[in-house]
């Protein structure tokens, strides 16, 4: 009786095991473009970031440390994490925790190309407001790959800085978001 | 009539010096924001760490560790235990493998081509700039960042 217990556990264990389907990825990329037409410094890249995917639940999460986006000037990189824009020694993360809204619509086992909708919430300086976007998904083989792009209004999330105010930084960033799971 | 005069010498001083200021101001200006990081390879690192050991200081002391490194260049010593290529890009990696926590190197772009070269098991040095560490919740492990990375030779 009891090796039955046993058996049937760890068949049950290693069923859920397989029937999870999460991928993760470090070296997913977040490019920040904040350019405006008065200056072209304020754009980076984080080559570095944390994502995950579920493929069978659609759960995709993302989590990206402030101190590694990377500018080509040293003195907007510093601005950047300073105590009046990002403030990372503060919020050393930004993160985005949600799911894929027509996950039925993304074969995951069909190599092709998929639209997705995507919804969940993204906190930046401390402040986690909902967002919606949508991603390009491709599939080929065991290998899935998403990019997305979409804006954020720093306002939103109490970034107030005085170079967004003289023109110099968009009030609107561009992020383009692109994670290679394999 | 010589006061006149000596107002005007005065002025005319003064005017100089403001428009010597001024471009002067200008020019640091101009410097500050023109400036680029330079090649890590170039910089002098402020520590040498063996991988393993640095990963356990983390693990010890977060927060006393992050004021010690972060934005610190830094160069590390250890095997390597993956390699995640993205797009153009390649990461390289040294990882516990009893507690999953791990370094990870994002390369500069003229040292990309050096990084490609590596492999998993590889020992390796590595000098870059550390963003600090972090727990993941998404891996629940712990994660040292590096940017702007060279190949140490």
């Amino acid at each position: 009786m009891k090796k039955s217990i046993l058996l049937f556990a760890l068949v049950g264990l290693t069923t859920i095991a397989f029937a999870q389907k999460k991928k993760t990825t470090t070296s997913a990329t977040i490019n920040f473009d904040a350019t405006t037409s008065i200056d072209n410094l304020p754009k980076a890249d984080n080559k570095t970031v944390i994502a995950s995917i579920d493929t069978k639940t659609g759960n995709v999460a993302f989590e990206s440390v402030i101190k590694s986006f990377t500018f080509s000037n040293p003195k907007i990189q510093e601005h950047f994490n300073g105590e009046k824009w990002m403030d990372s020694n503060k919020y050393p993360t930004a993160t985005f925790s949600g799911k894929i809204t027509n996950v039925a619509a993304v074969n995951f086992k069909k190599d092709g190309t998929y639209n997705a909708e995507v919804a969940g919430d993204l906190t930046i300086h401390g402040v986690t407001k909902p967002v919606t976007t949508t991603a390009t998904v491709v599939v080929a083989g065991k290998s899935v790959t998403t990019t997305t792009n979409f804006s954020v209004k720093l306002a939103d999330y109490g970034v107030n800085g005085g170079a967004i105010a003289a023109g110099k930084v968009a009030t609107e960033p561009k992020i383009t978001v692109m994670a290679a799971f394999n | 009539m010589i006061e006149v005069k000596k107002r005007n010498i005065w002025f005319k001083r003064i005017l100089l010096t403001g428009l010597v200021l001024l471009i002067a101001g200008g020019i640091a200006i101009w410097y500050i924001f023109t400036e680029k990081f330079t090649d890590t390879s170039t910089e002098p690192a402020v520590y040498t760490v063996n991988a393993m050991d640095f990963i356990k200081e983390f693990q010890d002391n977060e927060n006393l560790s992050n004021k010690k490194y972060t934005e610190k260049i830094i160069t590390v010593n250890g095997r390597i235990t993956e390699t995640e290529a993205a797009d153009t890009t390649i990461n390289i990696k040294m990882r516990d493998t009893i507690t999953d926590a791990y370094i990870i190197f994002a390369f500069q772009q003229q040292h990309l081509k050096e990084a490609k070269q590596f492999k998993e098991g590889d020992s390796v040095s590595i000098k870059g700039s550390c963003s600090g560490g972090t727990y993941s919740k998404i891996l629940e492990a712990a994660s040292i960042t590096f940017k702007r990375c060279t190949v140490n030779k």
